[in-house]
């Protein structure tokens, strides 16, 4: 099993942690994974709020390299999945589309069109639709703990372009924390957005809503949050005391990326997982 | 098969849940169980419907959490999803409730008035030449015209749930950017800065409202058409604008996020210098290093390129 990975602005910058791990624990589970070589930004929720077909072709652009490569895209970040997959999905439903962006790839001296022949998906679901590749390598299943699985926004919706489940009623996280031997615990605040994106923009209201979530895992009894979006794992980690902060909570909660939880259950340690990274709760962890 | 609707009950300052049971037929929507047991069990039951053919938009109603337009969502869908046969019915949420499933609408029509809502004529038009548009023309917002002011987009808006008082409801922008790209209005601007002036960059991006939103309109979409065309009519002078310029022109820079400057560039030096704290909380973990230099993809040129000519592909179909 291979694919082309297309890893995001983040994990190369703030979020280094969630790439180590993840090499370390395709490696264990027998993906192969390959950098899409020169891969740019997807725009992070944000270009096309800009200029929409830029953005556009900047995706296609990324999608065309990995096609070249003969591969499928496994993408680790909600939003760069959202950003490639609605990319994909328009230029594969509108022929005039497509032939407007390869036309502006190729004049620009971009040496692939984009074919639509590679398909974009999640770390987590390719273990959602392969259980198989955990047979036999759960080599420290995590009994007795338990833990808050946080999809976030973008994994889930819009359901046209994210179809991966229902996005209503999403079920496959807690099902993988299963396989690994834990407790999905559920909480309140499981399905709200953590504001990431409009963290500057306003401000108070994200520092609460992250105060809601950690609040509500910590309440639920959950010894961590797991995560498939490394924007989620920054926003809730590295702003947690100031969550506290604004819903008067004492809530101290580990925050993971999905990888890091899955190489602990195949038995690698914090170290290996790159645990000393993370801001808030690293004492708590009782796992690695 | 026996289905059981627990039904969240308002009735002057009075709350409470009250379980109701109804035998499931093939075809039933959420709405024709609703009708049934105020029918034939309890009268006091209020909720509200008119067309039952998914047009007027007065019947939406929360389904486990979720908005769901009554008359048009099967309950058998529902059980199969949830697998259960305990469905929990709130009214919509972000609403002021009136009474059980009732919602009030009138603060949401002074909201709407909060984006001037209607067209301005240009002024070649006139009653003897009518005010004709091209059907390239209208294509650009027919779409939008599609809204049934059903609510279900606002009910789980994460913005919306946290604070009201500065932005609006999704099918507020909906509204507002069938105005904007209508080529008939003068003033696209007057509605523009209205939308920014009302929370425009304030979106949490969490894309609940284009997930709810029965008629496949997609909010979230036209939030983001609003935003561009605030760039095209300059009107991008906040944080939220400056934010996602600044990771736009990263692409150009450098090809990817250089979360160094980022801050800087989006809420200027002294804002940013406000948050040295957070920066060495970074710092301390390594997961921010000043000495760090960011990389430049090898194909920047390229990359470049692409941007350049896609932007000028883009203004040439305008």
């Amino acid at each position: 099993m291979k694919y082309a990975l297309f890893p995001g602005c983040v994990l190369e910058g703030a979020a280094a942690e969630a790439y180590t791990s993840l090499k370390k624990v395709c490696d264990k589970l027998g993906i192969e994974i390959e950098e899409i070589p020169n891969w740019t930004c997807c725009g992070a929720s944000h270009a096309q709020g800009v200029n929409d077909f830029a953005a556009l072709v900047i995706n296609a652009r990324n999608i065309s390299i990995a096609e070249n490569m003969g591969l499928d895209i496994m993408t680790v970040c909600n939003t760069c999945t959202l950003q490639l997959r609605t990319a994909k999905a328009r230029l594969d439903k509108d022929a005039k589309l497509k032939e407007k962006v390869n036309k502006v790839l190729k004049e620009s001296g971009h040496p692939y069109e984009y074919k639509g022949t590679s398909q974009v998906t999640h770390f987590l679901w390719i273990l959602d639709e392969h259980p198989e590749l955990l047979d036999g390598k759960v080599v420290n299943p995590l009994h007795g703990v338990k833990i808050a699985g946080y999809y976030g926004c973008h994994i889930l919706r819009p359901q046209e372009v994210m179809n991966h489940g229902d996005g209503k009623h999403p079920e496959y996280l807690e099902r993988l924390i299963r396989k690994l031997g834990a407790e999905a615990v559920w909480f309140d605040a499981s399905r709200k957005c953590c504001g990431f994106h409009a963290q500057l923009a306003a401000e108070h209201d994200v520092l609460t809503v992250t105060g809601q979530i950690v609040d509500s895992a910590g309440r639920a009894g959950a010894m961590a949050i797991a995560t498939p979006c490394p924007l989620c794992q920054m926003q809730l980690d590295m702003y947690e005391p100031e969550g506290r902060e604004a819903v008067h909570s004492h809530a101290e909660v580990p925050i993971l990326h999905l990888q890091q939880l899955v190489g602990f259950a195949l038995g690698m340690s914090k170290e290996d997982m790159g645990f000393n990274r993370h801001v808030s709760a690293q004492e708590k962890l009782k796992i690695g | 098969m026996d289905v059981k609707l627990r039904i969240h009950r308002f009735v002057e300052g009075k709350k409470w849940v009250q379980d109701y049971t109804v035998t499931l037929k093939v075809g039933m929507t959420v709405l024709e169980a609703l009708i049934e047991i105020k029918e034939k069990q309890d009268p006091t039951l209020s909720f509200t419907c008119s067309c039952r053919s998914s047009i007027c938009g007065a019947c939406s109603v929360r389904v486990n959490g979720n908005a769901e337009l009554a008359c048009e969502m099967l309950v058998e869908n529902l059980v199969k999803r949830y697998d259960t046969n305990l469905l929990t019915i709130e009214p919509l949420g972000n609403f002021k409730v009136i009474r059980d499933l009732v919602v009030d609408w009138d603060p949401k029509y002074a909201r709407i008035k909060k984006i001037k809502p209607v067209v301005q004529p240009k002024d070649e038009f006139s009653k003897e030449k009518g005010c004709k548009q091209s059907p390239e023309d209208f294509n650009k917002y027919k779409k939008y015209a599609g809204c049934i002011l059903c609510g279900s987009c606002v009910s789980e808006c994460n913005k919306n749930t946290l604070n009201q008082a500065d932005f609006l409801d999704p099918f507020v922008f909906v509204k507002a950017e069938k105005l904007v790209a209508d080529s008939r209005d003068k003033s696209p601007e007057e509605h523009l800065k209205a939308v920014v002036d009302a929370g425009l960059w304030r979106c949490f991006n969490c894309q609940e409202c284009t997930a709810k939103c029965p008629k496949g309109l997609d909010p979230a979409g036209a939030i983001e058409k609003l935003k561009e065309a605030t760039f095209a009519k300059k009107l991008d002078d906040n944080v939220g604008a400056r934010h996602a310029k600044a990771i736009y022109d990263d692409i150009s820079e450098s090809g990817t996020l250089d979360e160094s400057k980022l801050n800087i560039k989006s809420e200027g030096f002294l804002m940013a210098g406000l948050r040295a704290p957070m920066a060495l909380r970074l710092m301390r973990v390594g997961k921010m290093n000043p000495l760090d230099t960011h990389k430049v993809n090898p194909e920047i040129e390229t990359i470049r390129k692409i941007v350049k000519n896609a932007e000028a592909a883009a203004k040439e179909a305008e």
